[in-house]
């Protein structure tokens, strides 16, 4: 379904940031997982005279089910994800089951943003925020890119930016 | 007449300087005088009654925009009297101005002083009160001072906190009036100096009088198209587009040429009467269904505490039913008469006299009767025009247009309410149409394909319908047992909705514009032009990848985003490269 009107954005992010998302967004949903299935499966079973086997296996699929979940939608992400110029056009596409692409011409960018968490540090990747005149909605957001990329990429915009005005 | 610039505005009205002899007495000058003195609702009323004293310089200085001859203004005695050439306009606030603090103060004090009738010491604190308020005003009068160079625009006030504000010309977006009764009456006006920013109000001066202000705002809307012109001279000559260049090189003779004043749209009082009565406010239908609401209830309440009412209850059950709902539907209609009178009332008094005048690029409104506002939208800040219509309008074939400035939309609404964003309060549909090109420069050679949405819409929106249906179901089965499949009518209505939204919407991409239609008993128009594109997205979710559609949604600074729903993917994908091709070009030409 792709149309040869729009072109494909070219790049893809860093493979490594399948694990920094299995990590990082998993470490909730295993931290949560593991406080249902070990804290709150026992006093359920104490205070809760509707308890049953039933309900305890339906609380194991719901665990195993948003684990495997965290395991699974990183790489899935990764493989959907994609940005880059096309012109003097910033694209990106991204998302599974709600797909999005922007389209941010870039000289018309304010400022332009390098985020870097703890986590991101670590694994060596960086969130590149590029923010326009509009509003919220209208950021452009390219997580999980590899440093020395992220630092290129900003320099280009910025560079891009700078050679019309002054 | 410059070429360059007719071919870019073409509704855009130059007269030369050349010819024209030196500033005139006021009075004698037949163009700029009519449409200034008869034609202008804005001072015509009070006139009568209470003359402004400062009327005839305010007129002659129109007149007076020579910037580059660098004359003091003939109503600026301190301009210039200590600092070089380079400042443009200096001033302090009116005099008047203490009187009104003075009022101020006085209100402040009343609920003390009326304390104080029964606790002596009260008057004291009330008397220190008045006093420490009355030197605050006074030396912040002393205090404030405005200077109005070419590059920027300052204020300085304080005495013990000193506090100097600068704003840079090219971003000052606005410079609005607004003159409540009481400083009409002593011919003041509070100057609001308006940025890009999206902060809103950036500066307020309390106040001016009318002539000060009017020449600032001359002398300041000059001087900003002189800035933007320097700031855009250089890069504008290696564009390839020589009408562009052509524009650049004459913006900065423009200033010196007095500019006609173009009259786009006056509102009649029929147009207000309009639209008052056509006002359908949410709150005016919650009050008129909360009041139907109330009626019912008591009523039933009669009913049911037959024993205690017995009399009343009689007296009701005698009277046929007809009568009774025709009292019901008496009360009904006094109430929603009642909504319409207030509303009709609330907006002659907003937009009494409204007139929306186009001075060389800059677009001027003036409204307002007790409360009278004048506000300025230079129109290279447009980023959206859109012309409304509810149902009950569009029926009657009205509408209102309404513009989308950078900075202009604002969160806190307290200037939506003020009508700030309304174009043309209310006028014809097709006239509402043929006044796009005031606002929008060029849309008039744009040439709009126009284009339908998804037939695939309707089996969205039905599925949708069918999962509401699903969970109502699901949600009050046990309750209502099959009862609860009543809730599969929202299939139909959902798919019913669908269908009007997909016979109301449209979109089309012309050159240098985009535009949508969109509605589902009421119908609305937007336009957005392209350069002004900042970002564009396309959206899916799960039933649009299942169905191969999506939405496109055009982000503009400030205004409020514009979503086309359901276009097919190829079409969205297509509509939004186009868009965002078209943005980056005009970008890089801008600069």
């Amino acid at each position: 379904m792709t149309a040869p009107v729009s072109p494909r954005p070219p790049q893809r992010l860093a493979a490594r940031v399948v694990p920094y998302w299995i990590l990082g967004d998993g470490l909730t949903s295993i931290v949560l997982t593991s406080l249902a299935w070990f804290l709150g499966r026992p006093w359920l079973a104490e205070n809760w005279e509707h308890w049953s086997s039933a309900l305890e296996n339906v609380l194991l699929g719901l665990c195993l089910g948003s684990l495997s979940l965290a395991l699974f939608i990183p790489p899935l992400n990764y493989a959907r994800w994609r940005y880059g110029f096309v012109g003097d056009l910033l694209l990106m596409r991204y998302g599974i089951l709600f797909v999005e692409e922007r389209a941010v011409p870039v000289r018309r960018m304010q400022h332009v943003d390098l985020v870097r968490g703890p986590i991101e540090r670590v694994f060596g990747l960086a969130t590149l925020v590029v923010f326009t005149a509009g509003n919220e909605g209208s950021a452009f957001r390219v997580p999980g890119l590899p440093v020395d990329e992220a630092r290129e990429l900003r320099d280009r915009i910025v560079q891009m930016r700078g050679d019309g005005r002054l | 007449m410059k070429l360059g610039s007719c071919a870019i505005a073409s509704c855009r009205c130059v007269v030369t300087d050349d010819s024209d002899p030196p500033p005139l007495p006021p009075g004698s000058d037949p163009d700029r005088k009519q449409s200034h003195d008869n034609d202008a609702p804005w001072p015509a009323p009070e006139q009568d009654a209470a003359p402004w004293p400062v009327d005839d310089v305010y007129d002659g200085d129109i007149d007076d925009d020579d910037l580059d001859d660098d004359e003091p203004a003939p109503d600026e005695p301190e301009a210039k009297t200590e600092d070089d050439a380079t400042v443009l306009a200096r001033g302090h606030l009116h005099p008047s101005i203490l009187l009104l603090r003075l009022l101020d103060a006085l209100r402040q004090v009343a609920f003390p002083v009326i304390l104080g009738l029964l606790q002596p010491w009260f008057l004291v604190a009330a008397l220190g009160l008045f006093l420490l308020q009355l030197t605050y005003s006074v030396i912040r009068y002393l205090t404030l001072e405005y200077t109005l160079t070419p590059e920027e625009l300052r204020i300085r006030e304080g005495l013990l906190h000193r506090q100097e504000r600068r704003i840079p010309l090219d971003r000052i977006q606005d410079l609005g009036f607004e003159s409540t009764i009481l400083r009409r009456a002593l011919g003041l006006t509070v100057v609001l100096v308006e940025t890009a920013s999206g902060r809103g109000v950036e500066a307020r001066l309390d106040a001016l009088s009318r002539a000060h202000a009017e020449h600032l705002r001359e002398v300041l809307l000059a001087a900003r198209l002189t800035a933007v012109a320097k700031s855009a001279e250089r890069p504008a000559a290696d564009a390839a587009d020589d009408t562009d260049v052509a524009t650049t090189s004459d913006a900065p003779a423009a200033p010196a040429e007095p500019e006609l004043e173009w009259l786009v749209h006056r509102s009649t009082t029929r147009e207000l009467l309009m639209r008052g009565a056509t006002d359908m406010r949410l709150s005016a239908f919650a009050v008129t269904g909360y009041a139907a609401y109330e009626l019912a209830n008591q009523l039933g309440f009669v009913t049911q505490l037959a024993g205690i009412a017995q009399t009343f209850h009689n007296w009701l059950s005698s009277l046929p039913t007809v009568v009774v709902l025709a009292v019901l539907a008496g009360l009904m209609f006094l109430v929603v008469a009642l909504g319409i009178v207030t509303s009709t009332l609330g907006n002659l008094v907003q937009f009494h006299g409204f007139q929306i005048v186009l001075r060389g690029d800059v677009l001027q409104r003036r409204y307002g009767l007790l409360t009278t506002r004048q506000k300025t939208l230079p129109r290279e800040r447009v980023q959206r025009v859109t012309i409304e219509q509810t149902w009950l309008r569009r029926l009657l074939g009205y509408s209102v247009m309404k513009a989308d400035s950078a900075g202009g939309s604002r969160p806190d609404g307290q200037d939506t309410s003020a009508g700030w964003d309304v174009v043309v309060p209310l006028t014809k549909a097709t006239t509402a149409h043929a006044l796009l090109p005031a606002l929008l420069p060029g849309i008039e050679n744009t040439h709009f394909e126009w284009h339908r949405g998804s037939k695939k819409l309707v089996i969205r929106t039905a599925l949708q319908g069918c999962m509401l249906a699903g969970v109502a179901i699901a949600a009050t089965w046990w309750r209502l047992e099959a009862n609860a499949l009543f809730a599969l009518l929202l299939v139909p209505i959902w798919a019913i909705l669908g269908v009007l939204v997909w016979r109301n919407l449209g979109w089309a991409s012309g050159d240098d514009f985009f535009a949508l239609q969109h509605g589902i008993i009421g119908k609305n128009f937007a336009t957005v032009p392209t350069k002004k594109v900042q970002a564009v997205v396309v959206r899916q979710g799960i039933v649009g990848q299942l169905l191969g559609v999506a939405d496109i949604t055009v982000y503009v600074a400030g205004g409020s985003p514009t979503c086309i729903p359901d276009l097919t993917l190829r079409d969205a994908r297509k509509l939004s490269h186009d868009l965002g091709q078209r943005a980056a070009i005009a970008a890089a030409r801008d600069w």
